[in-house]
C-alpha cells in the first residue's frame, strides 16, 4: 500500500525536523504549519485516500489517524512557557492532599511506654540487663533450685548447661541487688525467651515489665496500694481487679492480679507479684531481717493485646504495615 | 488436675453453684475453671413439655408444647427422647445460643415452631448431641436455666501450682474449703491396723540400697482377691473426674490417689518372682517393660523396683507390665512408698514421661500418707475385691522424714502484710492447714502436717496467715518513702527522643523475632550464639544483626501491596566473640530500611521519589539535626560487618557511631526475596543515646542582610562533589553561612567526562551589612582554592 509508504515517511520526517524541538515560537509555528496545516503535509495524506482501493480505505484511514494523534500531541507536549496552557482561576479544595510519609509507632513500644511512664510517675527508676545470662541470675538465685519441679514452669533455651536465654527479666534484679544497697524500687523491661510452640496465643519469645520495691517497711499492702495505682491508670479508674493467691519460686506469699472485662464475661489474668522471699535476699547477701520488697511481673505482649484487641500474638512480630499503620 | 463437687461433698459440707466453689478456690490459691461456660446462656429458660405428638408431614419430627411458667407455645422438636412431662432446656424466640445462634420464629414442614429445646451440645455443656437435655424435677418452669446448671455441675479443672503437692487430692483441696468456710472436715478412716504376727514378713522383705533415694517403703499382701468390674460407686467416682475404670483392682488405687493424694502400685503378687524386693538405681544396659507396653532402656538416672534380680517398676514412675494385675491375678502386693521428688524428677525427665504418680512424688508426697493410703488400700481390696488381708506390714523406714519447729512472730507478719490480723485468726488458719501451734500473742511455735512440705519457714507461714485471711481483706496503702536511686532514672530516656524522631521523619517500627536459622546467620561473618535445644532449625541461634529481619519484613509487605516502605528496628544482636558467658556480646542497636518509593507521583508532583540513599541520608540528617548534634559527618568506607555495602561510616567526635549504605544483596538472594535494592542505617544505640540529650545553647538571630550568589563550576566527573562543598565551608572567612549544591548539568557543551555544578552560596555577617566587596573575596578565594584543588573551571 502506497499510502502507508508516505505515512511512514512523513511520521519520520516529522522525526527528524522535530529533534530537538524547537524552543521560539516562531520555528513551532512554522514547523506546525509545514505538518498539521490546512495545507501541511498531513492534509495531503488525507486528500491522497480518494486513491486508495475501498477494501483498504478503513485500515489506511485508522493509519492516518495516529499519525495525526501523534503529531497533535507532540505539539501540545511541548508547547512553550505557559502558552498552550489554561488558566487555573480557583484552587480545588477537595483534592487530596500532599502524600506525608507517616511512620507508626509500633503498639509494644506504645505499651512499654505507658507502662514506664506510670511507674516512673511514683518514683521508680528503669533498669536494663542481659538477655544472655547464667543459671545463677536466672534460676538459682532467684530460689530455683536444681531439679525443682517450679523448673518447668518456663520452658528454657539453653546455650550451655550453665547458660541461658532469659526467661525472665527477674535476673536483673539479682544484678540490681549485687550492684547496689537496698533500698532500690525499678522496673525492668526487656525481652526474654521461652521454649514454646509458636501460635496465636505464644511466641518463643516476648516482653517482660519486671518491677521491684526493697525498702525497710515495704509491706504486701504497699504492693496492693501501687499495683492498684498501676491497674487504675493502664485499664481505666473503674477497673474491676482482684490480687488471688498463687505461687512463685522468688516470692513469698506470690499473688497474680486479674482485671474483669466485661465483654468476655471473665477475669483476665494481667501480671504475677509478691513479697521478695528471704531466699532471694540471702543470695545476694541482702539480710532478711532487716530488708523487705516485693516484686511483680507483667508480659507486655499480653497487657498490649487486651488493650488494643489483638488476638493473634504473632502478628507483633510480622512487621505487616496493614496492621502497624492502626497504630 | 479435675475435681469433682460432689466428692468434695463426702468430706466438707458445701452450698453455691459450682461457679462459687470454683471462686472461692481460685481466691485460696487453687486456680479453679470450670470446664463450662455458663455465661452465654442467660437467655434460656427452664420449660416444661405439657404435650407431644408426632408431626403431621415429618416422620422424625415431634409437634410439642411447652410451658414456660406464662404461656404455652409450639415447639417443633426433632430429638428421640423428647416425651410428655419433660423439664426441658427452653430457648425461646429471640435468645441467643453459644455461637451466636439467635431463635426466631419459624414454620418447619408446615408447622409453627416459637423456640428451641436443647441438647447439651447446642448449649455447650458437652458433645451430647444425640437427644435434648433432660433436667431433673427440681427445675421449675420459667426459671433461670444458668441458675440450675450451675448447681448442677460438678466437674472443676485445677491447676495447681508445684508448692501445693498436698492440693492433688480431693481430701486436700476439701481441707483448704473447710478453714475458709469454717466447717468441719470429715476424713475417712484411716487408722492402721493391729496383727498379732506380721505374717506378711515371711511373703515380702525389702531391702533399701540407699536411703536418699527411698526413704520409706510400705509393702503388704491382699490374697484371694477377685479381679472384675468395679460397684457402681466406684465407676462413677472415677468418671467425675474423668478416669475410665479399668478394673476394681486398678480402680482402687487409682480412686485412693484421687481421694487423699497418695500413689500406691499393685503387684501382682505371683508374678514377682521372688519375695524379696530391692530397691536400686538402674544399671547401663537394663531394660524394663511398662504398663503402657512401651520397652524402655534404664540408666542409673532412674530408681528402680527390683525383685532381686530385675526390675518390676520404675519407682514413683510407672510399674512393669509383667508385674501387672490381670484378671488371673489371685494374690496383690501393695506398694506404699515416699520417694525423694528430685530422684523421681530426674528419673521422669531422663524418660520423658510424666504421670499422676511421678507428678506428685516429684513435688514432695506425704511420708505419713504412705501409710494411710495403704490401709485404705486393704480396706477396699477388702470391700470391693473379696480379699483377705495378710496379717502384717512391711515397713522399712530408714530416714525419717520429720518437720521442724517454726517460730512465727508478729512482728514480721505485721511488717510484711502491713495490716492486723488477729491472733485468733492466726492460730485458727494455721492449726486448720495441720500445724500443732503453741504459744501466746507475740510469738508461736508451729510444727507443720507432714503433707506440706513447702512450709519450711517463718514467711511460709505467713503466706498461710494472709493467703487465708484473704489477699482482698489487705488494705492498700499508698505511701511511698522518698526519692531513691540514682542521676537518671531512665538510662533509655535518650530512646524515647530517637524513636519519635525517626517515626516523625516516617520511619514505622517493627520488633522481628531475634531467633534465626543458620542460613540467615551466616550471611554475616560473625560467630553467633547457639542454642542447645533449638525449637527449630529456622530458630536455632541468635541474630547478628537486624539486617535479615527488616529485610522480611520488606519482602513480606512487597507480597502484600506494600512496596513503598521506610521501618526501623530496635534491639539487641548478639555475637559470640570469645567462647562462654563472658565472650557474648550483646549489641544494643538501632536500625533501619528504606524501599520502593520515599513518595509518589501525584496530582501534587510529576514524579516519582525514589527511597534512595540520598533519602535515606537526609532522614538521618534530620535525626541530628532534632539531637541538636551539628558535628556529625559521613565518611566513605567499603563496607560495615552488619550487612551494609557501599557505605558511609557516621562520625560524631571522631567515633564511627553508625552506617549507611545499601544493604548487601546477599540477604535477598539467600533468603530469596523478592526485594529491589534496599538501603538501610545502623546505629550503636548506646552512643547514640549518649548524644540524644545533648542541650542546644541558642545563638542570637543576626539581623543583617544575607547576599547570596551562585557559582558554576566545571569540573572532572571524578570529583566528589561533598569534598568541593567540604572545601568551600572552609574557605567562608566566617561569612559564609550556608552553601548547597543546587544543581549538577551534564551535556557534550560542557564536555565529555565534565559536568558543570551550580552552586549557591549564602553570605551574611553578625556585625554589618556586608557589601560588594567583602563577598567578593570571599568568592575570589573559593574559585582560587577550589580551581587549584580539584582542577575546576568557572563555566
Amino acid at each position: 500500500m502506497i499510502l502507508k509508504e508516505s505515512i511512514e515517511s512523513v511520521r519520520n520526517s516529522f522525526r527528524a525536523d522535530s529533534d530537538p524541538f524547537p524552543t521560539d515560537d516562531q520555528s513551532v509555528e512554522s514547523l506546525r504549519v509545514k505538518y498539521l496545516g490546512r495545507k501541511g503535509l498531513v492534509a495531503g495524506l488525507f486528500a491522497g485516500m480518494k486513491d486508495i482501493d475501498g477494501k483498504d480505505r478503513p485500515m489506511a484511514g485508522q493509519l492516518l489517524n495516529e499519525l495525526k494523534q501523534e503529531l497533535t500531541l507532540a505539539f501540545e507536549s511541548n508547547s512553550p512557557g505557559e502558552k498552550g496552557k489554561t488558566e487555573v482561576n480557583d484552587v480545588d479544595y477537595t483534592l487530596p492532599g500532599l502524600a506525608f510519609p507517616i511512620g507508626h509507632v509500633h503498639p509494644l513500644q506504645q505499651t512499654m511506654d505507658e507502662i514506664k511512664s506510670i511507674f516512673m510517675d511514683v518514683g521508680f527508676s528503669v533498669a536494663y540487663g542481659p538477655e544472655v545470662d547464667d543459671d545463677f541470675h536466672n534460676f538459682s538465685a532467684l530460689n530455683f533450685p536444681p531439679e525443682h519441679p517450679a523448673r518447668d514452669m518456663q520452658d528454657t533455651f539453653f546455650i550451655d548447661p550453665e547458660t541461658v536465654l532469659r526467661t525472665h527479666t527477674s535476673n536483673v534484679q539479682i544484678h540490681l541487688m549485687e550492684e547496689q544497697e537496698p533500698p532500690l524500687r525499678h522496673i525492668v523491661p526487656g525481652r526474654v525467651y521461652r521454649n514454646e510452640a509458636i501460635s496465636f496465643k505464644s511466641y518463643c519469645l516476648f516482653h517482660q515489665v519486671e518491677g521491684i520495691y526493697v525498702d525497710k517497711h515495704v509491706s504486701f499492702a504497699d504492693q496492693k496500694g501501687i499495683l492498684e495505682y498501676f491497674v487504675k491508670r493502664m485499664f481505666g479508674p473503674n477497673t474491676k481487679m482482684r490480687f488471688r493467691p498463687s505461687f512463685f519460686p522468688f516470692t513469698e506469699p506470690s499473688a497474680e492480679v486479674d482485671i474483669w472485662s466485661e465483654q468476655r464475661g471473665q477475669w483476665l489474668e494481667i501480671l504475677g507479684c509478691g513479697m521478695v522471699d528471704p531466699e532471694v535476699f540471702k543470695s545476694v547477701n541482702v539480710d532478711p531481717d532487716i530488708w523487705h520488697g516485693f516484686a511483680f511481673g507483667m508480659g507486655l505482649e499480653r497487657i498490649c493485646m487486651l488493650k488494643y484487641g489483638i488476638d493473634d500474638i504473632r502478628l507483633l512480630y510480622q512487621g505487616d504495615m496493614r496492621f502497624l499503620e492502626q497504630f | 488436675m479435675k475435681i469433682s463437687i460432689d466428692w468434695l461433698k463426702s468430706f466438707i459440707s458445701l452450698e453455691g453453684s459450682t461457679q462459687d466453689i470454683a471462686d472461692q478456690l481460685t481466691m485460696l490459691g487453687l486456680e479453679a475453671e470450670l470446664n463450662v461456660v455458663t455465661s452465654k446462656l442467660g437467655d434460656i429458660i427452664i420449660g416444661e413439655v405439657t404435650s407431644r405428638k408426632k408431626h403431621p408431614n415429618a416422620d422424625r419430627l415431634s409437634l410439642c408444647e411447652v410451658y414456660d411458667g406464662n404461656e404455652t407455645y409450639p415447639v417443633v422438636c426433632g430429638a428421640p427422647n423428647v416425651d410428655k412431662g419433660q423439664k426441658i432446656a427452653f430457648a425461646p424466640v429471640g435468645a441467643v445460643l453459644p455461637g451466636d445462634f439467635k431463635i426466631s420464629k419459624a414454620k418447619i414442614r408446615g408447622e409453627v415452631s416459637q423456640g428451641m429445646i436443647c441438647s447439651e451440645r447446642e448449649l455447650g455443656i458437652s458433645e451430647e448431641h444425640d437427644g435434648i437435655m433432660v433436667l431433673n424435677d427440681v427445675a421449675k418452669p420459667g426459671q433461670s436455666f444458668t441458675k440450675y446448671i450451675d448447681s448442677h455441675l460438678d466437674q472443676i479443672e485445677l491447676d495447681i501450682t508445684p508448692n501445693r503437692p498436698d492440693c492433688f487430692s480431693h481430701l486436700g483441696v476439701a481441707r483448704d474449703l473447710a478453714i475458709q468456710l469454717e466447717t468441719p472436715l470429715e476424713i475417712p478412716d484411716y487408722s492402721p491396723r493391729s496383727f498379732k504376727s506380721n505374717e506378711a514378713e515371711s511373703f515380702v522383705s525389702i531391702s533399701i540400697e540407699d536411703k536418699n533415694d527411698c526413704p520409706r517403703y510400705i509393702a503388704g499382701v491382699v490374697k484371694n482377691v477377685k479381679v472384675g468390674d468395679s460397684p457402681n460407686w466406684l465407676k462413677s467416682r472415677l468418671e467425675s473426674v474423668g478416669q475410665r475404670s479399668i478394673n476394681n483392682i486398678v480402680d482402687i488405687s487409682n480412686f485412693v490417689l484421687m481421694e487423699m493424694g497418695h500413689p500406691t502400685h499393685m503387684f501382682d503378687y505371683d508374678q514377682l518372682g521372688s519375695k524379696e524386693i530391692l530397691i536400686r538405681r538402674g544399671k547401663k544396659g537394663e531394660k524394663i517393660t511398662t504398663l503402657d507396653e512401651v520397652e524402655r532402656n534404664v540408666s542409673s538416672n532412674e530408681l528402680l523396683i527390683t525383685n532381686g534380680k530385675d526390675p518390676v517398676a520404675i519407682a514413683g514412675i510407672m510399674g512393669g507390665l509383667e508385674s501387672a494385675v490381670t484378671d488371673s491375678t489371685t494374690t496383690v502386693l501393695i506398694e506404699s512408698a515416699y520417694f525423694d521428688p528430685p530422684t523421681v524428677r530426674k528419673g521422669a525427665k531422663a524418660l520423658g514421661m510424666s504421670t499422676d504418680a511421678s507428678k506428685r512424688f516429684e513435688r514432695g508426697a506425704d511420708p505419713n500418707g504412705a501409710e494411710k493410703a495403704f490401709w485404705r488400700t486393704v480396706g477396699l481390696l477388702e470391700e470391693v475385691a473379696g480379699g483377705e488381708w495378710v496379717p502384717g506390714i512391711v515397713d522399712p523406714y530408714p530416714k525419717q522424714i520429720t518437720q521442724n519447729e517454726i517460730t512465727l512472730t508478729r512482728e514480721k507478719l505485721d511488717i510484711l502484710s502491713g495490716c492486723d490480723i488477729s491472733d485468733d485468726f492466726i492460730i485458727r488458719a494455721l492449726k486448720g492447714i495441720g500445724c500443732d501451734v503453741n504459744g501466746k500473742s507475740k510469738s508461736w511455735q508451729c510444727t507443720p502436717p507432714s503433707w506440706r512440705p513447702d512450709i519450711e519457714r517463718e514467711v511460709d507461714l505467713i503466706e498461710e496467715v494472709i493467703r487465708l485471711f484473704g489477699y482482698e481483706n489487705v488494705p492498700s496503702k499508698y505511701h511511698y518513702e522518698g526519692i531513691m536511686n540514682g542521676d537518671q532514672p531512665d538510662p533509655h530516656k535518650g530512646l524515647s527522643k530517637i524513636l519519635s524522631i525517626i517515626s516523625g521523619l516516617g520511619f514505622t517500627q517493627v520488633f522481628n523475632n531475634s531467633l534465626q536459622s543458620e542460613e540467615k546467620i551466616s550471611i554475616l561473618d560473625f560467630e553467633s550464639v547457639k542454642m542447645m535445644n533449638p525449637l527449630s532449625d529456622t530458630m536455632s541461634q541468635l541474630r547478628t544483626s537486624l539486617f535479615p529481619g527488616l529485610m522480611e519484613n520488606v519482602d513480606f509487605n512487597i507480597k502484600n501491596g506494600h512496596p513503598n516502605l521506610m521501618l526501623f528496628e530496635w534491639g539487641n544482636v548478639f555475637e559470640q566473640a570469645e567462647s562462654g558467658l563472658k565472650g557474648i556480646r550483646e549489641k544494643f542497636q538501632l536500625a533501619g530500611i528504606v524501599h520502593g518509593q520515599f513518595t509518589k507521583a501525584s496530582v501534587h508532583r510529576e514524579q516519582d521519589q525514589p527511597a534512595d540513599y540520598h533519602v535515606l541520608k537526609g532522614a538521618i540528617d534530620g535525626l541530628f539535626s532534632r539531637m541538636n548534634v551539628d558535628k556529625a559527618s559521613y565518611e566513605l568506607v567499603d563496607e560495615n560487618p552488619y550487612g551494609l555495602g557501599n557505605c558511609s561510616a557516621i562520625v560524631v567526635d571522631k567515633t564511627p557511631i553508625g552506617y549507611i549504605g545499601m544493604i548487601s544483596p546477599r540477604f535477598a538472594s539467600t533468603m530469596q526475596l523478592d526485594t529491589d535494592l534496599c538501603y538501610g542505617f545502623q546505629f550503636d544505640l548506646n552512643a547514640l543515646i549518649a548524644i540524644a540529650d545533648k542541650q542546644p545553647s541558642y545563638a542570637g538571630i543576626v539581623n543583617y542582610p544575607v547576599v547570596e550568589r551562585d557559582l558554576n563550576f566545571v569540573m572532572d566527573e571524578s570529583i566528589r562533589v561533598g569534598d568541593v562543598m567540604d572545601t568551600i565551608s572552609k574557605n567562608g572567612r566566617g561569612i559564609l553561612i550556608q552553601s548547597e549544591p543546587i544543581n549538577i548539568f551534564r551535556h557534550k557543551s560542557v564536555g565529555e567526562g565534565q559536568k558543570a555544578i551550580a552552586i549557591n552560596l549564602v553570605f551574611q555577617s553578625a556585625s554589618k551589612t556586608l557589601e560588594d566587596k567583602d563577598v567578593n573575596s570571599v568568592i575570589d578565594g573559593i574559585i582560587k582554592v577550589v580551581s587549584n584543588k580539584f582542577g575546576a573551571k568557572l563555566r
